[in-house]
């Protein structure tokens, strides 16, 4: 899955290649709006994700660009600017979606994959992870192929995780992605931790292997060996 | 007191003043005038007396002993004052005399006395002191009388000036535009103050730009930290030593909420700038249920009971990040601020939305409840911005907020009434 990175800021570029790579992407970057431009003309990509607030440009142009040219890339745009009317117009002009920042990496890894998972496969996709199987189009999850019944936060959870195989998922990415991320996480360390309690002990009635790893004082993490 | 009052206090205080040296002045002046003048018809008397006699003729007889008299033995000659009663008026009425000595020839010489009535003490004063208070009162009641014209008229520019100001709201950024007056003062005055307002207007200026700048710069070096702390997370080595991880997790930690108060500081400017024009037609009741399910995890782990009462409301025009933002923080005020087992219940009316919760009574001002870094409990890790932005984002579409407690199951309420004036 090819990947291109449009930021302008050097640390925050090199921190993302690198995370994604880890994440099993191939990864291209652009630092200002010339080369972004260049590089969606010239290649085609899985998904692009987009700064827009660019030194020479305003990100909101090149995905105007993207849509004329037809893309078939997903645009996913991160901005600084957490105007909402941003959001508003980058969703209208047709981004699929939108981070502001700072966002959490696990987070992006979890929209990048929703987004190229709708964009390739229409929804008729399966993950598979180890002795699971999710269908996300019916929000189904089958261990060694039989159901097993989740909340919906429980399955939202393991979507998650399942997103972010062999990461560490601090408490504060995880509370934000349940409960939206206005939520401060100090609040909400409890729930996680009963949330994740349960998801575990369902697992295990299933059969599964105990692959959720809790890491002492930081989080969660799906262990992929 | 009034600036008129004060001046008309010094007002009558000078008058009065003046009218005691004025009536001194008029009763010496009055009485001074009236003795020579009754001492010159004397002299023209006696002149009239000294010629008859000259001529030959007797002297005459008087008609009223008082004004004329006469007797053989030696008076004392020239003018003098004496008292004389008046039979009729039963008073003593002070009169000027002139004696004289008139020698006829072959007749022993006799010795006149003229006598003319003075106008009586109390008399005059009288009429010196009446028209004094008349003139006294016609003053003063000039002076009332010019002084309400005065402060109807002359000081109506002041007073529109002190209108202007009483109404004037910075957040509105538009500097007070005072009209000239045909005073010169108040000219004056609508100058500078216009003066003031303009740098108010530009410093109030400069200081949004500069917050608004200040959380977009910030925000770049925290998403570098926070990817970047994240991705340390991430790294093997990290097992090697149990101490790290977590250390590494408390700096995360710290820096999500350092972005989140710069969010919240952000958001709270943007809503003073007037960021937020666009707005849609919303459906609170169903974006209020959508909040409830979102924060559901937050509520169960509380034990916090729900009770959505949501009658059909009309579509509000909001902007949908703000009124997602106006529902999150009254319900996340709600939930942080209850108690163990305690509940959270929203009510949602045509014209208000009311969220109540039960907890501990809380001591101070309920008004400074909305003030940014308010803190119910000093320690804890929520800035205090979340009430805050709920009366800005109130304020900004024109809706009453207001508190309450309700001392009976120690209930506080939070009212936000969509239509504050169709409400009284």
């Amino acid at each position: 899955m090819k990947i291109l990175l449009v930021e302008d800021e050097p640390a925050l570029r090199s921190t993302l290649v690198e995370a994604l790579r880890q994440g099993g992407y191939v990864v291209e970057v652009a630092a200002d709006f010339r080369q972004a431009q260049e590089r969606i003309k010239l290649y085609r990509y899985d998904c692009v994700l987009l700064d827009l607030t660019l030194p020479d440009g305003n990100g909101l142009d090149l995905l105007r660009t993207l849509k004329a040219d037809n893309s078939l890339a997903g645009v996913l745009v991160i901005s600084a600017r957490d105007s909402l009317d941003d959001r508003v117009v980058g969703l209208d002009l047709g981004a699929d979606d939108y981070l502001v920042k700072p966002f959490h990496i696990s987070e992006l890894n979890a929209r990048l994959r929703a987004i190229i998972r709708r964009r390739r496969f229409q929804g008729q996709n399966h993950l598979i992870f180890r002795d699971l199987v999710v269908w996300p189009e019916q929000a189904e999850v089958l261990v060694h192929g039989e159901q097993l019944t989740l909340t919906r936060k429980e399955y939202d959870l393991l979507l998650y995780l399942l997103a972010n195989p062999g990461r560490v998922l601090t408490k504060e990415a995880i509370a934000e992605h349940l409960c939206g991320d206005s939520v401060d996480a100090a609040d909400s360390f409890d729930f996680i931790y009963t949330h994740l309690k349960n998801l575990r002990k369902k697992l295990q009635e299933k059969g599964a292997e105990n692959y959720i790893r809790t890491m002492y004082g930081v989080g969660y993490k799906l262990s992929a060996e | 007191m009034k600036l008129l009052a004060a001046t008309n206090r010094y007002y009558v205080l000078l008058s009065a003043g003046l009218f005691a040296v004025g009536s001194l002045v008029l009763y010496i002046g009055t009485d001074y005038a009236v003795r020579n003048e009754v001492g010159e018809q004397l002299h023209n008397h006696r002149l009239e007396v000294e010629a008859r006699v000259a001529s030959g003729r007797p002297l005459p007889e008087p008609l009223y002993r008082g004004q004329y008299s006469t007797s053989l033995r030696p008076r004392s000659l020239g003018f003098s004052d004496t008292v004389l009663l008046d039979p009729t008026e039963g008073s003593l009425v002070p009169h000027r005399q002139l004696t004289f000595r008139m020698v006829r020839p072959g007749q022993p010489p006799v010795w006149i006395t003229l006598r003319k009535s003075l106008v009586e003490v109390d008399e005059l004063l009288m009429a010196v002191v009446s028209s004094m208070l008349l003139v006294l009162g016609l003053l003063l009641g000039g002076v009332v009388w010019l002084h309400r014209y005065l402060s109807g008229r002359l000081w109506a520019p002041f007073q529109r000036t002190l209108a202007t100001l009483r109404t004037y709201d910075l957040q509105q950024h538009q500097p007070l535009a005072l009209p000239a007056s045909r005073i010169e003062e108040f000219t004056e005055l609508n100058q500078a103050l216009t003066h003031l307002s303009s740098r108010l207007v530009a410093d109030y200026e400069n200081l949004r730009e500069f917050t608004a700048n200040a959380a977009h710069e910030t925000q770049t070096p925290l998403a570098i930290m926070q990817a970047q702390l994240e991705q340390l997370l991430q790294l093997p080595a990290l097992a090697d030593d149990a101490a790290a991880a977590p250390l590494l997790a408390d700096l995360y930690g710290a820096t999500r909420r350092l972005s989140r108060l710069h969010q919240a500081l952000g958001l709270l400017s943007r809503i003073e700038n007037g960021q937020f024009t666009q707005a849609v037609p919303l459906d609170l009741a169903s974006l209020l249920a959508e909040k409830a399910e979102q924060l559901a995890p937050l509520l169960e782990a509380r034990g916090l009971a729900l009770h959505l009462d949501l009658a059909p409301a009309p579509l509000r025009r909001l902007h949908p990040g703000l009124a997602d933002s106006l529902l999150h923080n009254l319900l996340h005020n709600a939930i942080r601020h209850n108690v163990p087992g305690g509940d959270v219940a929203v009510r949602l009316t045509a014209t208000a939305l009311a969220v109540s919760n039960p907890g501990p009574v809380v001591s101070g001002d309920p008004s400074r409840f909305f003030e940014r870094f308010r803190k119910h409990n000093a320690a804890s890790e929520s800035p205090g911005l979340g009430l805050s932005i709920v009366q800005h984002i109130c304020a900004y579409y024109g809706f009453g907020l207001s508190y309450d407690f309700a001392p009976a199951g120690a209930r506080h309420t939070l009212r936000v009434s969509f239509e504050p004036g169709a409400e009284g």
